[in-house]
């Protein structure tokens, strides 16, 4: 029967690695090498990319030999990785519409409900205690002018 | 005579409010960060960054040691009473610490190591004061080629102590090399690796780098485990008293602990946690009851905590007088002073001396507070570690990403601080470690610079830098490291296959 390679994602990463090291040196080149006596731009970098390439090379193929992989997501947490994810893009997209304090308050509830915190008095209480202490730190304590968004 | 004057002045400054209530903060969140699971020093130091801009350069590094510093005493609490490390360099503890706890002796360990800490802490800071004006000195004469190959050297140790795979290291060191190169090139000022695009011209930062690395990424590791609540033991202050006994077999251990550590220090990588595992395994090699190592020995438990307070000292060394961090914590503080527009190295003691001064002044301070610190509240600081990390994640999370955003008012930081999280996320999954990589966007313009003008000094013959003798040592002393690792991992193999071979005769 034939043996069918499987990419794991570890496998996969490590070649991103490589591929991320080609990259640097076909820029590395492009942008110009000089001499040793007058390094140009891409000199340094290319040394990077050399370094790269030899030391992700050998990782990988030792990630390949060994066939071993390490399972990144236990069961049922690949969801709560990519709310965590989500509640930090939202946290970007929505700050200048809403001001830092009012979002404060909504990611922290935000964060608190996908950490699974039961109820909602902790985290209602959590959410507020978070977005007072971030308003008197920034405003009162550090003088840091932050968007405040709807509270003007 | 004038380093006594010096110091003095450095108390005078140390002991303005502000430099005070930074030391104490410090003290106090780094105490808290070293008893919690998860959060360690580095990510807490980097996390505090933003807010260290509004005050000076030298608030700043106080503050930054004092967490360090307080990290290093927190996290012993919870090794002994509940068998948590709170940070790395606490596992140790745990072996004799946890032992003495279930014999009920853990007020007296919890009182040996906070007195042992602080005499550590103090003879370590005594070390960097004595040592690092002449070491400063001494760096003056360094010219490219041996920063250089001080560089080589330091990345090669960095690579062998660092995690499990030297290679990994080694990757891990020139992608945060690779980073660094980012931006406007400071020689021919042609932009590299931006791709057209504007945002990364100037470069990336190190602040949202280090907080994604270092603070995201925990958190998304710390948000998808389980958590499992400890029970913690009550400690009255009362139960805090040693026996003669146990006053007298820590001793040794202290000072033992203390100068091992503080060299520890000076060396790349991980210093606070190698320094405890040798610490263990000597004092382990010198008792007269070896056998009593695992089952309770206070020597097993003073002598590595005093050692990981004496390494952060140590560590300060290279930092301060090479401008070089040789740790994880120690980059953070580095890209701090540079914040401040302050380039540690060895002009810092003559165009900056009351930063040096102050700083070493304020640890003093820093040191006393967490031993008064410590000692009565240690009840209080166990009960922390129990707090759940959804309460604590949210809260943390939150102030990253205000953090960051607060220094610039980029949501572009915020972006790299997210992306950086996800895969140092995966990095810390598959075993990279993640200390070398921040050490190297650190040291990449410092090394870049060496190797350009080394290179322009020998006209492109590199190898012109075996006449230079100190880059000659530096070089000689990296060939052995490098041979000794070639040897211990074939040497390794055989006794490996040896073994195996063994196992399936007996089977």
């Amino acid at each position: 029967m034939k043996k069918v390679l499987r990419i794991s994602p570890e496998l996969f990463f490590d070649l991103l690695i490589i591929v991320l090291g080609v990259v640097i040196l076909v820029v590395s080149v492009r942008d110009g090498l000089g001499s040793f006596s007058r390094p140009g731009t891409g000199m340094y970098p290319l040394f990077i990319a050399l370094s790269i390439l030899v030391f992700g090379g050998i990782t990988f193929v030792k990630q390949l030999l060994s066939g071993e992989t390490k399972r990144v997501f236990a069961e049922g947490t690949m969801g709560t990785f990519y709310m965590m994810l989500a509640t930090f893009a939202l946290w970007i997209l929505i700050m200048p519409l809403f001001g830092y304090v009012i979002i404060t308050f909504l990611a922290t509830y935000a964060f608190s409900k996908v950490m699974k915190l039961e109820g909602w008095v902790k985290p209602l209480g959590l959410s507020a205690g978070t977005a007072v202490f971030i308003y008197l730190l920034f405003d009162y304590w550090l003088y840091i002018d932050l968007p405040r968004g709807l509270l003007g | 005579m004038e380093g006594f004057a010096l110091l003095m002045k450095g108390f005078a400054s140390a002991m303005t409010l502000v430099n005070l209530m930074a030391c104490f903060l410090g003290a106090l969140i780094g105490t808290i960060v070293g008893v919690l699971p998860g959060l360690g020093p580095t990510a807490t130091m980097a996390l505090m960054l933003p807010f260290t801009l509004q005050f000076g350069p030298e608030t700043g590094l106080i503050m930054m040691c004092g967490v360090w510093f307080g990290s290093q005493y927190g996290g012993s609490t919870t090794s002994i009473l509940v068998n948590i490390p709170g940070e790395a360099a606490s596992v140790v503890t745990c072996i004799d610490g946890y032992q003495m706890a279930k014999k009920g002796r853990a007020g007296p360990a919890l009182a040996m190591v906070a007195i042992g800490s602080f005499i550590a802490g103090t003879l370590g800071i005594g070390g960097l004061q004595i040592f690092a004006p002449y070491l400063g000195a001494a760096a003056l004469s360094f010219g490219p080629p041996e920063y250089l190959a001080f560089m080589i050297l330091a990345f090669v140790l960095l690579s062998n102590l660092s995690g499990d795979s030297p290679m990994k290291g080694f990757l891990m060191i020139s992608l945060g090399l690779f980073i660094s190169s980012i931006g406007i090139n400071p020689m021919d000022s042609y932009p590299r690796f931006t791709f057209g695009f504007d945002k990364l011209m100037m470069g990336i930062d190190f602040l949202p780098i280090a907080m994604g690395f270092f603070g995201i990424s925990e958190i998304l590791t710390i948000s998808l485990q389980k958590y499992r609540s400890p029970s913690v033991q009550t400690i009255r202050l009362r139960d805090l008293y040693p026996s003669k006994q146990e006053v007298k077999r820590s001793v040794g251990p202290t000072f033992r602990g203390s100068i091992l550590g503080f060299f520890v220090g000076l060396l790349p990588g991980p210093c606070t946690v190698i320094s405890t595992f040798i610490s263990w395994s000597m004092e382990k090699r010198l008792s007269k009851k070896p056998d009593e190592f695992g089952s309770g020995a206070i020597e097993g438990v003073v002598g590595p905590e005093s050692a990981n307070n004496s390494a952060v000292m140590g560590s300060m060394i290279p930092l301060l007088t090479l401008g070089i961090p040789f740790a994880a914590p120690s980059a953070v503080m580095l890209a701090g002073l540079r914040m401040h527009n302050v380039e540690p190295g060895p002009m810092l003691f003559t165009t900056n001396p009351d930063i040096f001064w102050t700083f070493i002044a304020a640890m003093y301070v820093g040191n006393m507070m967490l031993l008064v610190l410590n000692l009565p509240l240690v009840s209080v600081f166990a009960r922390i570690a129990i707090i759940r990390p959804q309460l604590l994640m949210p809260f943390i999370s939150v102030i990253c990403l205000v953090g960051v955003y607060s220094v610039r008012n980029a949501f572009f930081d915020v972006w790299v601080m997210i992306i950086a999280g996800v895969i140092g996320f995966f990095f810390r999954t598959w075993g990279f470690p993640i200390a070398p990589f921040i050490i190297g966007v650190v040291l990449g313009p410092t090394t870049e610079n060496s190797v350009r003008q080394s290179l322009m000094m020998f006209r492109g013959d590199i190898t012109l830098i075996i006449d230079r003798p100190i880059a000659l040592i530096f070089l000689i002393i990296t060939a052995l490291c490098l041979i000794y690792k070639i040897l211990t991992i074939l040497f390794a193999n055989k006794m490996g296959k040896i073994s195996i071979l063994q196992k399936s005769e007996d089977d």
